[in-house]
């Protein structure tokens, strides 16, 4: 009877695999610019309003996603921005449409694509805005993000 | 990451590490597999600069901005106009009728200021020549020690040619702009010799208010033009 145990064992084996689902780094080395400058501007002060604390800043990505090894498959792809010096930030984004458009705050992540993999790379031009509390900015800040993969 | 650790990749070393069997030969090629997988590991970068992010601005009088006003902010995110030195000082004045010196009157006093509008917006908010501007802003990074304070150094007395003098405490104003409500950033009081905070400019806000000056007329001195002069300052930490 052993070949009918080891049949049994594949088919659990096989089962068992969409349970174990996991995150995977992307590889986003063909976004440009890879390494940014940002210069941050002050939101604009009211008179006689509140205070305006924060500081804004927008650049203009071309985002190069390497999806080669999910090619034929499906998978959900998130921005993510690590919690980080200087602190609180928020960030949004406007994209052409291979992406999704989208917000989030330092900390977490957001579903920026999700689907099949049809092409080997996903591209898109990306316009993303931080806002970060002026008061944090005491100096230059290099601010890491990065796209992962929730494999299906 | 940094361009550094491309260099990580593990390189062929020769024909001699060739002739290893071939499990040895797996077990290579799995290890360089994954150091190019750990290389791929990639995160995008932005350095956030702040910019321009001090700056202190007080008009009392007539300002200057140049290139328009503050507002509307132009699409690279910086303001329309700049602030630029002005050097003009501003008299206000009264001339009080002989007949009516010294009567407890208070006599409204006018200003040769030429500034209505706010450079915030371009808005008409001080009514000439009854009103005087007092308006500025403060932009920093970091803690900023909330707000700053306007001080204005008060002599004792205005004084004429003869030597006589009327007290600088015989001068007061009241503080209000054009569809203002709410407190005043530079609120109504009167002069007192030496130092004196007249208002604050809260860290990353617009502060300005409009003062209509009037003499109290409390006190009977000798004709003449009485004159004196009141320095505003504005210290950023």
């Amino acid at each position: 009877m052993r070949p009918l145990y080891t049949l049994s064992f594949c088919i659990i084996w096989l089962a068992a695999a969409p349970a174990h689902a996991k995150t995977v780094p992307i590889d986003d080395s063909g976004t440009l610019p890879y390494n940014a400058a940002l210069a941050m501007r002050w939101q604009e002060p009211q008179p006689r309003g509140p205070s305006r604390q924060q500081m804004l800043g927008t650049l203009q990505l071309r985002v190069r996603l390497n999806v080669a090894p999910w090619l034929r498959h499906i998978g959900r792809i998130y921005l993510v921005l690590p919690a980080q010096q200087p602190g609180a930030m928020t960030v949004s984004w406007t994209t052409q449409g291979r992406l999704l458009p989208g917000q989030l705050a330092s900390g977490g992540r957001t579903l920026v694509y999700a689907g099949p993999f049809t092409t080997p790379f996903i591209e898109d031009m990306v316009q993303l805005t931080i806002a970060v509390d002026g008061r944090r900015m005491l100096q230059s800040y290099p601010v890491n993000f990065r796209f992962e993969m929730d494999e299906d | 990451m940094s361009p550094g650790r491309r260099d990580l990749h593990v390189r062929p070393r020769g024909h001699d590490r060739l002739a290893v069997a071939r499990p040895l030969a797996t077990q290579a090629l799995g290890l360089a597999a994954l150091l190019a997988l750990a290389d791929q590991a990639l995160a995008f970068t932005a350095t956030l600069t702040p910019s321009a992010p001090r700056t202190i601005y007080l008009q009392i009088g007539n300002g200057t901005f140049n290139g328009g006003n503050y507002t509307p902010i132009k699409a690279n995110g910086q303001p329309a106009g700049n602030p630029a030195k002005n050097p003009t000082i501003n008299v206000v004045s009264v001339s009080v009728p002989a007949a009516s010196v010294g009567n407890s009157t208070a006599q409204a006093m006018t200003t040769n200021s030429a500034a209505a509008n706010s450079f915030w917006d371009g808005f008409a908010y001080c009514n000439l020549p009854q009103q005087l501007y007092i308006g500025g802003f403060y932009r920093t990074t970091g803690a900023g020690g909330g707000t700053i304070s306007v001080i204005a150094t008060v002599p004792a007395s205005l004084i004429d040619g003869a030597g006589d003098t009327i007290p600088f405490s015989q001068i007061s104003w009241t503080s209000a702009g054009n569809l203002d409500s709410g407190a005043e950033p530079f609120p109504a009081g009167s002069f007192s010799s030496g130092s004196l905070n007249v208002g604050s400019i809260g860290q990353n806000q617009w502060a300005e208010s409009c003062w209509t000056f009037s003499y109290k007329n409390t006190v009977v001195p000798a004709a003449g033009t009485y004159t004196g002069r009141v320095l505003y300052t504005l210290t950023a930490p």
